[in-house]
Parts: structure tokens; sequence; C-alpha cells
């Protein structure tokens, strides 16, 4: 198995696992009889222990990318593979956070994080402890036997967060998570967000339509187009974390961003017309 | 508009200065009064609508005698064994059905043919089959709980969200974890729509069974004692034995479900 790990393999010093590495990723659905490619020819590789936000318009197949890299959806070309090992289905080590928060309504705050844990060998004792450690970690602590339909938008997704963080994920993914959140909420969790990701240390990937949200978490912002879903452009952030959002550089870059965006020339608007007028290929692709 | 009318002033509605608890014995008070008025209209009324000070003395003769209490345990044993076992095998098909498309497929055409036939058209031949007695009845009883469970059962599995179950695959649960934890607490509601449904339907049954299937002790078989004996008092005495005990099982059944579906936002 070891030779599957990809020739330009960069261990970080950081942490020692977390590596993921996409190569030839493609995807199609079927679509009125014809084949509609959401995904075409994808490569990327991430470094244990960064931050990438990926960025892009409406059905250019990012959510897909995260639910391939989990392990929902295993109909794809190319290969995805987590610190050489191909994945094949859902496990423990890579968590999700979705824009629905998707508690369980019928469990409390501290059963929907322990229920992450089914599957471990903890003691009763041990397992309560990673869950209230868990729950303090992302500022739930008192909320424990509260249940989701008494929480606010942010406190759900704040509960989510610490049930896909509760089995040590090497790779955690984050699909628009603070999508469906107001905007005071939004910037009180990408605040919180950066401050786990800093204590954390492991690799996490965020799908969002926030180019601001994406540049002030990333290390690297990648800029997806759509028809077919492919990359634009890899966009470094060279800038210290945490991140100062008034600052020249970063307002040069999401400039640069948006424009590659929208004012992507003649193309890039006609993808995202595209993108727009075909509302049936975007639902089969966030499926 | 809102300028004209004073913001405090509700349009003239008459109101009744009563507590709201007490609302509810409203219409039984005063149906019990049109029977005594009726009772004493004359001595062929008072036939048909027994006296209360009658039905009074009825009651505390069989409540002394035990044949009330020992009729009632007999009923509430025959609805209460057969509500669990026709119960608990309706949740079993309902959740195969429910979770196998094969199930489904294959038990789904019997099922939904077999349900058509009404619970008194299956009254000869069980008892052809097993003859008048306890086992006739709970028979009834089971067939009457089945239905419900089967249907509600399986409505409740395949409304689950697709959501839910994505995230106990993303945390790698297995069929078994899966089904205990999710499926069922999430089909919980309308499992328990099945159950009420079925309590309702295992004692009304149970009642029907006693009065088609004599031989034995239960409240329909003293009822049609007393019919025989043209005690009037008596069978009013059962009939309100039989309101009041359904009333009992559905009050206290809508308390327990409440309390276990507190995780439901409060509509």
């Amino acid at each position: 198995m070891s030779n599957l790990i990809h020739p330009d393999f960069n261990r970080s010093a950081k942490s020692a696992s977390g590596e993921l590495g996409i190569q030839a990723l493609s995807k199609q659905y079927p679509l009125e009889g014809k084949s509609l490619k959401v995904l075409d020819n994808i490569n990327l590789d991430i470094l244990p222990g960064e931050f990438v936000s990926i960025v892009g318009p409406s059905g250019c197949g990012k959510s897909t990318i995260l639910r391939l890299v989990v392990g929902l959806d295993a109909d794809y070309q190319g290969r995805i593979v987590l610190d050489g090992k191909p994945i094949t289905s859902t496990s423990t080590d890579r968590g999700i956070v979705f824009q629905d928060h998707r508690l369980f309504p019928w469990m409390t705050v501290e059963d929907n994080i322990g229920f992450a844990l089914i599957n471990t060998t903890l003691q009763p004792a041990e397992k309560h402890d990673i869950v209230a450690r868990n729950i303090a970690r992302v500022n739930l602590t008192g909320f424990e036997k509260a249940y989701p339909h008494q929480l606010s938008g942010g406190m759900a997704q704040r509960a989510a967060i610490a049930r896909a963080l509760v089995n040590e994920p090497k790779i955690l993914l984050l699909d628009e998570p603070l999508g469906a959140l107001d905007a005071l909420t939004r910037l009180y969790l990408q605040a919180e967000l950066q401050r786990i990701w800093i204590e954390h240390r492991s690799t996490m990937i965020m799908v969002t339509h926030d180019v601001e949200e994406a540049l002030f978490l990333g290390d690297r912002v990648v800029v997806m187009q759509s028809n077919p879903g492919r990359v634009k452009r890899v966009v470094d952030v060279p800038l210290e974390h945490p991140r100062d959002r008034a600052s020249p550089v970063f307002h040069r870059l999401k400039d640069e961003i948006l424009a590659d965006l929208i004012g992507g020339g003649a193309e890039g608007h006609a993808a995202q017309a595209e993108a727009y007028r075909r509302p049936r290929a975007e639902a089969g692709a966030g499926r | 508009m809102a300028l004209l009318t004073p913001v405090d002033e509700k349009p003239g509605r008459p109101r009744f200065l009563l507590p709201r608890r007490l609302k509810g014995w409203v219409l039984p008070l005063a149906l019990l009064l049109v029977w005594e008025v009726l009772s004493r209209r004359s001595h062929a009324y008072a036939l048909a609508f027994v006296p209360l000070e009658q039905i009074a003395a009825s009651l505390l003769e069989v409540l002394r005698s035990g044949e009330l209490f020992n009729n009632l345990l007999a009923s509430l044993g025959t609805a209460s064994s057969g509500l669990l076992i026709g119960g608990t095998l309706g949740l079993s098909l309902g959740s195969l059905m429910g979770l196998s498309r094969l199930a489904d497929r294959l038990v789904g055409p019997v099922f939904h043919t077999v349900r058509q036939v009404p619970l008194l058209g299956w009254i000869p031949l069980i008892g052809l089959w097993f003859g008048n007695g306890s086992l006739a009845k709970t028979l009834v009883v089971c067939l009457a709980s089945f239905y419900p469970m089967v249907l509600n059962t399986y409505e409740g599995l395949r409304n689950v969200e697709k959501n839910h179950l994505e995230v106990a695959q993303v945390l790698a649960a297995s069929r078994w974890q899966t089904y205990r934890h999710i499926l069922i607490p999430s089909a919980l509601p309308f499992i328990f729509t099945g159950i009420f449904h079925a309590l309702a339907f295992s004692w009304i049954s149970t009642i029907g069974s006693e009065l088609l299937f004599t031989a034995g002790p239960g409240l329909g078989s003293l009822m049609q004692t007393a019919q025989m004996a043209a005690r009037m008092d008596i069978v009013i005495v059962c009939v309100a034995s039989i309101g009041v005990t359904g009333l009992l099982m559905n009050v206290s059944f809508t308390r327990f479900s409440r309390r276990l579906l507190r995780w439901r936002p409060t509509r």
C-alpha cells in the first residue's frame, strides 16, 4: 500500500497525519439520460495541519468534493488518498460539519456529541469526560442537557462542530458550516473555528461562498469554476494567523479572488450564467 | 379602522365566567339533567331512562359483589395481552416493510389485501377455528392493534430524514446502531400515533369480541347477561365503565407520550 503515496509527498513538521491527496478526480451524474460532469480532473495536495478554503460559484462541485472525501459517495474516477490510504467509505478519522447542523432532535447536546463515540471502546466515565471537554471547547458548557430545538442556530452549529471533533479526526471537512447564520454569529464563529484549528492543528478543508471568510481562515484558497467543476486557481495567503481583515494584502487578495469569481472574463461569466440557468444540475450536485 | 376601534376592547363576544377546567363538565351535567327529567316523565320512560338514583344503587351493588371489578379486570387482561402481542408483531412487520424494499414488495400486497377485510368479517372464521373463549377474543384484539402499528411504523420509518442517516453513516454506525438510535427514535412520533390508535382499537375490539364470544368473564359478557335479565341499570353501569376506562387509557397514554417525546418543539 505504501507505493500509493503521491510522489510530491511533503510532510509538515506541525503534525504527523492528515495529509490528503486528490488526484485526477472526476465525477458525473446522470441527468435526463445524459451524463453531467460535475468534477473534472481535480488535483489537490493538502498538507497535514493545513487549512484550505474552497470558494466557487454555485454548482461548481465544491460540496461534492467534500462528500467524496468523507466517503458518502464512492462513485468517482481518480484517487483520494488520506495518509497513504485510499478512501473507500466513511470512517471516524474524517469528520464533517454540514451547513444545516444535523443534530438529532431527540438527543440532548451531550447525547448528540456522545453518539459520535458509539464505536469506541471507552468506559462511560471516559466518554463523559471527552464529551464534556469537547462541549467546553465550543463554549457550550451549561447546555449539555438542552435539546437542539432549544438552541440558537449558532449554538447548534457549535454543537455540530463538537460532534465532528470528538473523535479527533485527522481531517475536518466544513461544508459551508456558517452559511445559514446571521452576520454577527458568523464573525464570532469564524474566530472560534480559527481558535479550534490553532489548538487542534488537524487538517481542515472548508467550502464557503464568502471570500473574506475563506481568506480569514485559509492557508490557501482554492478558487473553482463550474461546468464542469474544476480548479481555476490556488491562492496562497502569506499572512500570519490570526488575520487582520483590514490589512492591505488581505484586501488585495479578496479583490483578486472576487474578480476571479465574478469578473473573470467572458468565460467566467458564461460559466456562471450557465450555472444559474441550470438549477437542476446544482440540485443534483448538492445531493 | 384601527383608529376607530379601542385597542383593549374585543368585539362583543359573550364571555362565560367559568374556569377552563370546569367547562368540560357542562355538557355531561346537562345530559344527566335531561336524563333525569326524562326518567321522571312516566313509568314507560323510566324503563328506558333508568333513574340516576337506581343506576347509582346498581353501581354499588356490582361494586360490592365484585362483579364489576372482576369483569373489568378480565376485559383489561384481554385488551392488554392482545395489544402487547398484536402491537409487537405490528411493530416488527412495519419495521421489516419500512426497512427492506424486498420485504415491502413480498409482504406489502398481501398485507394491504388482508387489511381490507373488516374486523367483524373475521369473527365467523375465528369462531370456527378457535371457539368462543379467551383465545378467540385475544386474537381479535391482536388483529385490531396489529394494523395501525404496521401502518404507522412503516410510515415513520419511511419519513426518516436522509440527512440524519448520512450523519450516522459519517460516524460509521452499524446497521443495528442506526436502527436503534436513529431510525426508531425518528419514527417514534409515528409509532406513538400507532400505539394510540392500537390502544383505542384494542379496547373497542375487546368489548366487541366479548359481546360476540360470550364464554368467560368480561364487561361485554356482563352487559349481555344484564341485557337478557332486562337489567337496564347494569347495562348502563357497564357502558359508563367502558367509556371511563377508555378515557383513562387515552389520557394516561397521552401524558406518557408527551413526556417521551419532550424533545419535540412545542407547537
